[in-house]
Order: structure tokens, then sequence, then C-alpha cells
């Protein structure tokens, strides 16, 4: 298939079983119109799954799409007009606001049986995620821009259930006008009003350990790396692993990143220290315990986040982690011996007791297939250790990559130009810019960790300011961008960030870590084709600080800059190399 | 046409305070609301309806092969009180009504059935709708046995302050044998909220307490369920959604034609076209015309827009539809129609022997909104022809769901959402159908006959498994 746009009306579903599990169908649908980017690539890799694994088995792993109903773009149309939402929602008021309009609101008559029966006939977790018509239609990347709810779904009336299903749909509608979406749109030159949403309705994969639920590993697999590391080269791509949920991950937490031609390759660290620090210690899971706090517009309310402690009890740790021995400073594969747990997933990745990265690989190249493009994709696996050792994919989600092919040169000699504010031979992205006139950097003489939060609120006025200027600008930070640690970078989402057009993850002697380089927005840098450039404040040439100081200043926050340039800025990056370089 | 009489169809608000306007009432009962010029033929004439009742629960029992023991206590109500209500003119004179309470059968529950104001009402009448309770409960399987009530009366010639006399004086004298826990009244033909605010309200004084529970049918406000309107027409639509899927067809593509503009036809076009369908003909009562009108729009009715052009008493107006590119036909040209499905919610006995055949050959299911809107005969043409036919007895049981559903939140004192409402009653109904259909389908007979069947072995079962019989 070459055409890229996927887009799927309900008609070519059937309709929602109310037997759900005991159907054979897995997709189905509830309501008319269309399914949406999400659900659309989910049926055709139903099909691609069904006709490149008929017996749904790969060597000691199986893999299918985990079951799922959607509930199709009519249906949101019939909840926005018949509660009269448009004018909370394309107000001003804040994302709480709207989120409590959209619970009080009632859902169509038509599908609440539908909701009824699943909430009576399931008793494990379910993912309610969105599956936006402009993802599908604008062959856009939304990730991250409108919400996803995990619920467990384990209460003992099907009232119950049933009720926290409808506010977790009634959630992700509503997400469709948060801030962060709406300027999200706003930054693609579109109205929030064209937005339709489906949602998908899908089990959970995993396993309950004790009050958590989780799979053994979750993982984003992209067929394209725009910042391939050693041998890897950029069509080798690139996946990340983390324990529990991928949440982990999206949120740009600590995930083992590697190269699938690669996969025993070790990321490169300057110690074992380092490592350490570098790999996931915490995770997520579904919280299957005593109810949380009663809050249905908070993302995480049903989830819990848990340690590597907990993991290693619950026993999963066995295939997914090495050791670390202090005794010699180095890994174990397994855990074996006593000592810090590295979530490497060694045991899978270099010792291959799992078939895990073939598949992936596979996956991978089928996806491309079908998308006719470079794919993003993601995936959860668990593990059965009860006799040999055996696994299950459950496939997630395909999007279809974004990737510039301009051919973009940068040479050595422009590294010494004069006229160079930053360079870096570890740049992202693809493609030259040369309209960019304003610069909102993080200050380096009053940036301090302990105030990242600040600096993420603090961007975000700023960034919403110039969007609404229609100005794209150049971005300069520190530390790790998007991190979910606060000590390791400024933990921005990408709604703080989503008007700028270059970015630069700087270190100071203050912050420095390994930077992110760029993996907790990926997707969203390549499809907006925003550079990303890394910038050690060890490297030569440095940043031209005092130039920057010497801009006109258009405005100042306690630790943000915002200049606006007389003469605007050239941005090149040359994705081959991964050089890249801008000039004042 | 069976003898369209000039009580017709319905208005429009489920909640109406009684109104007395020359010789005008509105009424409402299980989410059905009519609006009548004088009382509504309640089919007595010919045929004693507890007689017709009987010998349907015959057929029935025959089919299940029940005891001698248990047709003999089935066929009869376990309980009936009649009793006489002085009630105050306001000149200075008392005039006396005759009260009626049938409670067929509380083996599956406390007892659910509706008051009844009206001047043909009969004991005998009384007692079939009783006994049909009983089976309607058991089909949709709700926890609750079959009873009926009422006082012969006509209340459009009585003050506001006579039907409170009349309601209390009611509730007086069952007293002892009434309550949440015993058997739950409701609104029925000529009742209305109001009726069940003062029932409630004379209860809850003799008993020195709050129970919402004892009656359904209130406002929202003291009590009411949420959906309670819609639950009839809804319910119907819920129905007619699977009847669709077992054709092999969706919504999207279908067309209705519906008989009346109440309640329950209202809802049943705001749902079903809400799930893709095309409502293209309607019929109404035309009072200045005293007879009824088709309204046909081929690329479909717009019920808002049908709204806007409609009285309070339920009637689309002649002119304006036209004004709406509405083509206006006679009365009785709905049935006429090439459509997929005909929706009768207006009166009963509509599709007789006479008519039957005008019905188009494209038609493939009908629902019954209204009670009994086909005689016996067109019954049986109707079902060799192949038509799908959902029957009363289920199609429009959404209203006494809902009333359950009022009655278990008036319990808990605990009061659902809409969502939560509507979620319920689909489930119910979704599998009624199920249960009904795939009992016909198994013994190759109607769904009528099958959801008899499947109400009289429920409730028989009850009796077995107490010991009764």
């Amino acid at each position: 298939m070459t055409e890229k746009h996927i887009k799927i009306s309900s008609e070519q579903l059937p309709a929602f079983d109310r037997k759900f599990f005991d159907h054979h169908e897995i997709a189905t649908c509830i309501g008319s119109g269309f399914i949406g980017g999400k659900a659309s690539g989910l049926v055709v890799m139903r099909d691609t799954l069904a006709e490149h694994f008929p017996t749904g088995t790969f060597d000691s792993m199986t893999a299918n799409i985990p079951r799922f109903t959607v509930i199709a773009t009519d249906v949101f149309d019939r909840f926005m007009q018949q509660n009269q939402l448009y004018d909370v929602a394309m107000s001003d008021a804040s994302d709480d606001v709207i989120a409590h309009a959209f619970q009080k609101a009632e859902l169509p008559a038509e599908m609440v049986g539908d909701l009824m029966a699943l909430s009576q006939a399931i008793h494990t977790p379910l993912a309610v995620r969105s599956s936006s018509l402009l993802e599908d239609a604008m062959y856009e990347p939304f990730a991250g821009v409108y919400e996803t709810k995990m619920i467990p779904n384990n209460q003992a009336s099907k009232e119950s259930r049933f009720q926290v299903l409808v506010e977790a749909i009634k959630f992700v509608y509503a997400s469709v006008f948060f801030k962060g979406a709406r300027q999200y749109m706003k930054a693609l030159g579109k109205s929030q009003t064209e937005e339709k949403m489906a949602v998908i309705i899908q089990e959970v994969i995993g396993r309950r350990f004790d009050d958590r639920f989780y799979p053994h590993l979750s993982g984003v697999a992209r067929s394209y790396n725009f910042y391939p590391m050693g041998r890897a080269g950029a069509e080798d791509g690139v996946v990340e692993l983390a324990l529990g949920l991928g949440k982990t991950i999206v949120d740009g937490g600590l995930a083992w990143s590697y190269s699938p031609s690669f996969p025993r390759l070790m990321p490169v660290v300057g110690s074992m220290g380092e490592l350490l620090k570098t790999t996931q210690t915490s995770f997520w899971a579904v919280n299957m315990g005593e109810p949380p706090e009663y809050n249905p517009i908070a993302e995480t309310e049903y989830l819990t986040g848990a340690g590597l402690k907990q993991a290693e009890s619950d026993g999963v740790l066995k295939n997914l982690a090495s050791t670390y021995r202090p005794q010699d400073d180095r890994l174990v594969t397994g855990i074996g011996p006593d000592g810090p747990r590295v979530m490497t997933f060694a045991p899978i990745l270099a010792d291959n007791v799992l078939p895990l990265n073939d598949l992936v690989k596979t996956l991978l190249r089928r996806c491309e297939a079908v998308a006719g493009s470079e794919v993003e994709i993601e995936f959860a696996v668990t593990l059965d250790t009860s006799a040999d050792l055996t696994a299950h994919l459950g496939f997630l989600q395909m999007r279809p990559m974004v990737v510039s092919k301009e051919q973009v040169t940068v040479t050595e000699e422009e590294f010494s130009d004069d006229r160079v504010l930053a360079a870096s031979d570890k740049a992202l992205g693809n493609g030259i810019t040369s309209d960019i006139e304003d610069i909102v950097y993080v200050m380096p003489d009053s940036f301090e960790a302990k105030h990242t939060r600040t600096i993420a609120r603090e961007l975000g006025i700023i960034n919403q300011q110039l969007i609404e200027a229609g100005r794209k600008y150049l971005l300069i930070g520190y530390g790790r961008w998007g991190s979910s640690d606060p000590w390791l970078g400024i933990p921005v989402i990408w709604s703080h960030i989503s008007g700028s057009a270059a970015i630069i993850e700087a270190t100071l002697p203050t912050m420095n870590v390994d930077l992110s380089q760029g993996s907790h927005f990926f997707h969203n840098l390549t499809s907006f084709k925003i550079c990303y450039i890394m910038v050690k404040h060890t490297a030569a040439p440095a940043i031209d600080w005092q130039w920057l100081e010497n801009q006109k200043e258009e405005s100042r926050a306690q630790f943000v800059r915002h200049v606006h340039l007389e003469n605007p800025l050239t941005i090149k990056v040359d994705g081959r190399t991964g050089r890249g370089v801008i000039l004042k | 046409m069976a003898g369209v009489p000039p009580a017709f169809y319905g208005g429009r608000a489920a909640w109406q305070p009684t109104v007395i306007k020359a010789n005008l009432l509105y009424w409402g009962f299980h989410g059905k609301v009519r609006q009548v010029r004088k009382a509504p033929s309640m089919a007595t004439d010919k045929i004693n309806p507890f007689k017709l009742a009987q010998s349907h629960f015959d057929t029935a029992a025959e089919r299940l092969n029940l005891s001698d023991e248990s047709r003999q206590f089935l066929r009869e109500p376990m309980r009936e009180y009649q009793f006489a209500i002085p009630v105050h003119t306001g000149d200075g004179t008392v005039k006396v009504y005759r009260g009626f309470r049938v409670q067929h059968n509380d083996a599956r529950g406390p007892c659910k059935g509706g008051i009844r104001f009206h001047p043909m009402e009969t004991i005998d009448q009384v007692r079939a709708q009783a006994m049909s309770m009983s089976w309607k409960c058991a089909v949709v399987e709700i926890p609750l046995g079959g009873a009926m009530g009422g006082v012969p009366c006509d209340p459009h010639t009585l003050s506001g302050r006579m039907q409170e006399e009349l309601c209390r004086g009611w509730v007086r004298q069952m007293i002892s044998n009434i309550g949440p826990v015993r058997d739950i009244p409701e609104p029925e033909i000529m009742t209305n909220p109001q009726h069940m605010v003062w029932m409630l309200d004379e209860y809850e004084t003799l008993t020195n307490g709050r129970y919402p529970g004892f009656i359904t049918g209130k406002p929202v406000s003291v009590g009411g369920s949420l959906g309670r309107r819609e639950a009839t027409g809804f319910g119907l639509v819920y129905m007619l959604r699977e009847a669709l899927r077992r054709k092999e067809l969706r919504p999207q593509g279908t067309t209705m034609s519906i008989q009346g503009f109440g309640n329950v036809a209202q809802s049943v076009i705001k749902l079903y076209t809400q799930i893709g369908g095309k409502v293209t003909c309607v019929s109404c009562w035309n009072q200045t015309d005293q007879k009824p009108y088709s309204f046909r729009k081929d690329d479909g009715l717009d019920l808002e827009q049908l709204l806007l052009i409609t009285n309070e008493f339920g009637e689309i107006d002649k002119e304006k539809a036209e004004g709406v590119s509405c083509e206006v036909l006679p009365g009785d040209a709905w049935m006429q129609q090439e459509v997929d499905i005909l929706v009768p919610a207006a009166l009963e006995h509509q599709i007789g022997a006479e008519n039957v055949g005008s019905i188009s050959p494209k038609v493939k299911i009908i629902a019954e909104g209204a009670d009994a809107p086909i005689t016996t005969d067109a019954d049986v043409t109707l079902n060799e022809k192949g038509i799908l036919i959902i029957p009363d007895f289920i199609a429009n049981s959404g209203g006494v769901i809902c009333s359950y559903f009022e009655q278990v939140q008036s319990n808990m004192n605990y009061y659902w959402s809409r969502d939560e409402v509507f979620g319920k009653l689909d489930v119910k109904m979704t599998s009624a159908f199920i249960n009904v259909y795939e009992l016909a389908r198994k013994r190759q007979i109607s769904m009528r006959e099958a959801a008899h069947f499947f109400g009289v072995a429920k409730v028989a079962e009850a009796c077995r498994i107490r010991g009764w019989i």
C-alpha cells in the first residue's frame, strides 16, 4: 500500500457484540461515523497480522491485537451537541472546568447499553484511548496530545465499572479541548471544532501481581532513527523498552533504547554509575487495589507507580534485568547475584531467551509495507514462565512517521563560521529554516534544577503568546527536555514548547546529564520538522551566550528570557550526518 | 382502518398538570401521554377482556403443559379489592366512586401496575390488565408481580380538588394492602404524575414516614427517575435495533413510518434517527378537521422541525407542514408507506383484517408502540407474510422497566444518572428481545406467542418454587 492516509468508517467494522471477549471479532464498533487514526491503524494491522501470522505465533512468542471496540465519531458529535458543550469547550475555561462540564454531560442513549453490557461482561483492566479524526485525516501525530485513561475495571458491581468507564470516555472527549491540545491544533492551523474523536476501549495487556496489573515490558519501535548510535544507521530504527505500562516511554521517562540491528549494543555511557542513573528504576501499573481518591479528570487516577523491588517480588525481573556487581563494577545478566537490578532487558536482547527483537523487526517491516512510509509502533509483552519460556506480544498502535528527505549539507567549515550561535554534531531532524526571529532561552546564570517546574510553566506562557502571535522560535534549555524527573531536566509537556521551530538541548556544569536526544517528543519533532540540537557545555564552538544577552529583550520571566532579532536565524540540520548549525 | 375514534394520539410532555379546559384533558401513563377530547375507546364493547386474557393464558399453559392446579391458580387473580370512595363535590354534596385493585400474582415480587381513572373501567378490564402485567414483568425479567387498579370516572369532569380527594381516598382504602414491598401503583390511562404525588403524600401521611418507593411515575423533583419520559420510546428502538440485526440490516439506510406523534412516537423518532434511520412518515390527529393526517417527507422528517409546528396537544399544523415540504396525506397513509419499519404508537386495533392488505411488501418489521395495535386476524396475516412483529408486550415495556428503576432508586433514595438509566434499560430490553426471539425461533412460533409463553413460564416457575402449586 502506498496510500499513507488510512481512513476507516464504522461500517467497515462489525457492530459491537455484547459478548465481547467470547466473540471472535478482534475489532468492533459502537455507533457510526469514522473510527479515527489510531483505530484505523489497528484495523489495518489486524489484517496484516492475520495475513502474515495466520497462526498468531512467532517461534516461542504469540502476537495479536488486543481485543477492542471503537466508539465512532458520530457519537462524539451527538455528545457535544445534545449537551451543548461547545460553549464551554471553546471558552477560556481551564482544563479542569472543561473536564467537569464533560463529566456532568450525558452520553447518547443509543450507546450506553453497549457500555453497560461491556461493564457487565468484563472485569479486567481496560484502556480508554483517543482515536482522533484529524490525526487520521491530516496524517499527523497526535501522540500525547489527547488523553488516555487506564481503568482497573475490577469493581464488584457492574454499575461501578460502568460509571468509571463512562467517566473515562468523557475524560478522553474533554481532552480534545484541553489547553495543550488547543495549542497543538493552533500550531497546525486547525480549529478544535474541526476535530472529532473516536474512542478505543481495549483490553490491557498484562498480568495481575497483588494490586498491580502490568505487562512485563512495553515498547515503542521506530523504523527510522535520525539519531543513530554507534554502528547503527538511521534506517536501522530504534526501539525503547520499559518495564510495566508504556506510559514510562510515552512520558519520556527512563527507558532502554537500542537499535534493533544491534540489540546487544550497550548505550555509550561514561561509567557504570552513569548507566545506573539512566536506566529505569520505577514503572507504571494499573492500580487494582484500594480505590484511589476520586478524580475522574486525572489521567493517572487508576495508575500506580512502583519500584524495581516490587517488580522483583512480583517475579517479573528474571528475564528482563541485569544485576550490577559493585565488587568488579560490571553487569551480570539476570538477577542471580545480589545487587542493584538494572533494566537492560539483556536476557532477551543479549541472551535471546525470547525472539522479541526479531519479532519487532518483522513487525516494523510489515508495518512499513502497509503504511508506505517509516512507522512507529507500540506494543506490550507478557511472559509466561510456567514451563518453557513463552511470551505474548500485544500490538497496540501503528503510526506513520513523517521523515524529511530534503538534502542538507552542513560542512566542517560552517562550524567555525563567525556567525555560529550554536553548532553540534548531534542534531536531530533534517532541513533548513531561515525565518526564525525569536529566541526563548532559559537564562544560564539563574538556572538551578530545583526550579525546573517553574521554568516549565514560564515556557508554557511564552509559548502560548508566540503561538497566538503566529511566531515560531528557537528554544534553548538544559538537561533532558520533557523529563518526568525534574532533577534531570525541564519537565515540560509538549504543549509548553509546541510553537518552537528548533530546540537546543544543552548541558551546563550544574545540569550535566545524558541528554534525551529528543526521545520524549521524537514523533512531534519529526512531524513538525523541528530541529533538535544537542550541545554539551564542553563543546566547541559553545553557545554564544554573550550575543544572546545583547539581543533586544521582548519579555523576561524569573528564569526565562525572550529576545526578538533584527535578522532571522538560519538553522541547518543534516539528517544523514546528524550535524547541525544555527547561524546568527 | 379500524375506526379511528375522535380520541387520538398523544401530546408532548410527560409531566403535565391536569388541564381541565372545555373538553380537553391531558394525561400521562408509563411515560406515554395522550391528549383526548373524550375518554378513549378501551375496546371492551364486544369481547370481555378478562376472558380474552384467560384464553391467551390457556394457550400458553397448554404449550407449557402446566398442571391443572397451576392453571387454576394463575388464570384468576390472587386478590381483588373493591371499595367505595366518597368525594365531596364542592357544592355540599358527596359523590361515591367505586375503586378497584386487582393483584394478579406476586410470586416474583411486589405487585406493580397502573391506576386508571376512566369512565369505561370495569373490574374485568382491571383483571385482564393485572394478569397482563404479571406476564409482562416476567418476560422482561424484572422482579415484580402484576396488578392493576382504577376508578370508573371521567376525571376531566372533576375539579382538581375532587381528583385529589379521589386519589387520597383510594389510598386510604388500600393502605393495608399496598406499599413499597407489597404493591406499587403507577400512572395509567388518565392518571398523571400529579395524581401520583397526591397518592404518595397520603400514603406517607398515614404511615408517618417518607416512602418514595411506594409509587412510581413521580416528577423527578419528588423522587422520579431521569429518563422515564423517553424510556418507552427509547426501549422500543433498542429492540428494533436488535430486530434489524437479526434481519442483517444496519439502521442506516432503513426507513420508518409511525402512527402517532405523542411522547412515545417522538422518543422513537429521536433515537431511531440518532442511530442512522430515516423516518419518512408520521401521522397524528387534527382537532379542527376531526380526523388524522399523515405527513410524509421522502428524504426524512426532522423531529426538531416538526416540533416547532406542533401544538401543545401534539397536533402537527397541516398548513405549516406543507410549508416545510411535507406532503399531507390521509390519516391511514402511514401504514401504506414503502418503508422497512412500521411503528403503530397510537391506539389499539389500528391494523385489522380490513386494512392489513395495504401494508407494503417492503415492510420487514412492525414494532408495537401502542397496546394491541394489531388485531388477531391481522396478526396471522402479517406473520404469514414473514413480517417480524415485536409485540407490545415487550416492545413498549421500556416504561414499566423504567418504573421498576424508579422504584429501586426511590427505595434506596439514591438516584442514577441518565447514562446509567439508559444503559440498564438497553441491557434489559435487549436481553428480553433475545430471550423472546430465540424462543420463537426454536419453537417456530411468533414473538407474541413466545413472549406470552416466556412470561407465563416464569410466573408459574416462581409459584412452584415457593411451594404454592
